[in-house]
């Protein structure tokens, strides 16, 4: 399997500093972006210790394959061992960040949101809390592999506000959670299968809030490389007014192939399995 | 400090200073602002401090919440807000609170902006609401396969996020079969819902009659084929 990724990270028209962060692993295969918030330099320094500190933690954590005694939480039964480990690196980075606007002035009320992405070569886990969001691009269909934590999208899942009142909603830059504002933080965690030609874009708000779901797709299927993908959705954000920081991370999978069982292993179990078929059959004749 | 005015028939009832982050309103005592009349709902709206602003949410009740006669969901109040509940006029008084209509530029919080709603509170309301609450909470659905063939695998819950079906050990559903895959299909859990993958090996992934050579939402129902082995998809729900 092979992996191309890229970042970026523009500061945009109308900020005068970028309070995003983002990591690229290519030797972990893992992914985060991050939108920090709270004033003078506090939403930046959130960011980055959650970059940080997510990517540490995996990092040692999936290198000695810790068990789930060494993780930080309650591990999550739904999940794989890796699923775990980056939930429970969000979750350390939040306690951390909370601690930290709790014992300095400066960082009080510091804050960020998180979309990370760890890819190997059978699994894919997407993490997300806020609204940085992660996409995946696969046969020509855009989906969400993150929730929104936004008091809006919570009306929509609720069925009490439509997915175009939200995008329209003065309210929607308001998060229902984020790293820092409490002590504990319980991240949204999605899991599959990794596949040929997958396409995963993570970013924050400064992108989705100018660019449609329609847009990001056409945009994916037409650019080649990552590189330029991400050149050209910060290119078009700018274009349109760039009010925000804007991070995007493209990462592209190609040269999975299909999983053959090598082809002496094939025909060794389909010997056994018809040796023990027959035998299975013959003791039923036996009388 | 910002208030509110209650008032029936233009008669002024009561004044409630806003003395903390987030309030509720309604027909029950449990409320910072009472209004008890049958119009109102149990639970009708709550207001919520987010940075210098006031947010007003509707929180589904019977006969809706309406400012200035537009009815809302979420709305920003600004000085001078007329609120009506059932037959009763909340008026919103809050001189330091700028008004959107007469100053559009310097508006003193920038909605462009990430902020976060105070979750302490909300938490605190959210509980508070449990019992008697008017927007109940769908209670939690998992995904089953019920086998229909005679392979006595009977029903099998879908409790992680990843679901791999095949002749591997390492599946969650194991199945045998001699070109059966050794990981035949996945089903994962989505934010859109449950979806299933074709993933490898010489046995067809049917959905429904149909083959699926990629990926594919499951709906209940759903019939699944792989090889000999048969089974529908259902949602069932959880405590």
């Amino acid at each position: 399997m092979l992996i191309q990724a890229a970042g970026i990270t523009d500061v945009g028209l109308k900020r005068e500093g970028n309070e995003d962060a983002y990591l690229i692993d290519d030797q972990l295969w893992l992914y985060i972006v991050a939108d920090g918030m709270g004033g003078h330099l506090a939403g930046e320094v959130a960011s980055k210790v959650a970059v940080e500190l997510i990517s540490n933690t995996f990092k040692k954590w999936s290198q000695t394959k810790a068990p789930y005694e060494e993780i930080f939480g309650q591990p999550d039964a739904s999940l794989s061992l890796e699923g775990n480990y980056l939930l429970s690196g969000i979750r350390l980075a939040n306690r951390v960040i909370h601690e930290m606007a709790g014992a300095n002035e400066k960082y009080q009320g510091m804050g960020t949101t998180v979309a990370a992405l760890a890819i190997s070569s059978s699994l894919v886990v997407a993490a997300n809390v806020g609204d940085s969001r992660i996409y995946l691009a696969r046969e020509g269909q855009l989906e969400r592999l993150s929730k929104d934590h936004t008091v809006v999208s919570e009306q929509v899942e609720m069925g009490i506000m439509t997915e175009a009142e939200a995008a329209n909603s003065p309210l929607k830059h308001v998060l229902t959670k984020n790293l820092g504002s409490a002590e504990e933080v319980y991240p949204d965690v999605f899991e599959l299968e990794p596949a040929n030609n997958d396409r995963y874009i993570l970013c924050t708000d400064g992108l989705t809030d100018l660019v449609s779901d329609e847009e990001i797709l056409d945009m994916i299927m037409l650019v080649k490389n990552p590189e330029n993908l991400c050149r050209d959705f910060v290119d078009l954000v700018l274009k349109r007014g760039g009010h925000d920081n804007t991070t995007v991370i493209s990462v592209f999978l190609s040269g999975i192939e299909e999983k053959k069982d090598g082809v002496l292993k094939k025909t060794g179990t389909m010997a056994a399995d018809i040796w023990f078929g027959l035998r299975k059959g013959l003791r039923k004749i036996k009388p | 400090m910002a208030k509110f005015v209650l008032m029936f028939n233009k008669q002024v009832i009561q004044e409630f200073p806003l003395q903390k982050g987030s309030i509720t309103i309604g027909r029950s005592q449990e409320n910072d602002i009472t209004i008890d009349n049958l119009a109102v709902s149990a639970f009708h709206a709550r207001v919520d401090k987010t940075g210098p602003d006031f947010i007003l949410t509707d929180l589904q009740s019977t006969n809706g919440t309406f400012v200035n006669d537009k009815k809302i969901v979420s709305h920003k109040l600004s000085h001078g807000d007329n609120i009506i509940i059932g037959k009763h006029t909340l008026l919103f008084l809050a001189p330091e609170v700028q008004t959107e209509a007469s100053d559009p530029d310097s508006a003193s919080l920038d909605l462009n902006k990430t902020m976060m709603l105070d979750t302490e509170r909300q938490r605190e309301l959210l509980a508070k609401q449990e019992k008697p609450s008017p927007p109940p909470k769908e209670p939690e659905k998992i995904g089953v396969l019920s086998f229909l063939d005679g392979s006595k695998l009977g029903e099998v819950e879908l409790r992680k996020k990843l679901t791999r079906i095949g002749k591997a050990s390492t599946s969650e559903v194991r199945l045998s079969g001699l070109f059966m895959g050794s990981t035949a299909a996945t089903i994962s859990r989505r934010p859109s819902g449950y979806t299933i993958t074709f993933t490898g090996g010489l046995t067809k992934l049917k959905v429904n009659g149909e083959v699926v050579k990629g990926s594919l939402p499951l709906k209940d129902f759903d019939t699944i084929e792989l090889g000999s082995y048969k089974f529908q998809f259902y949602q069932k729900e959880i405590q």
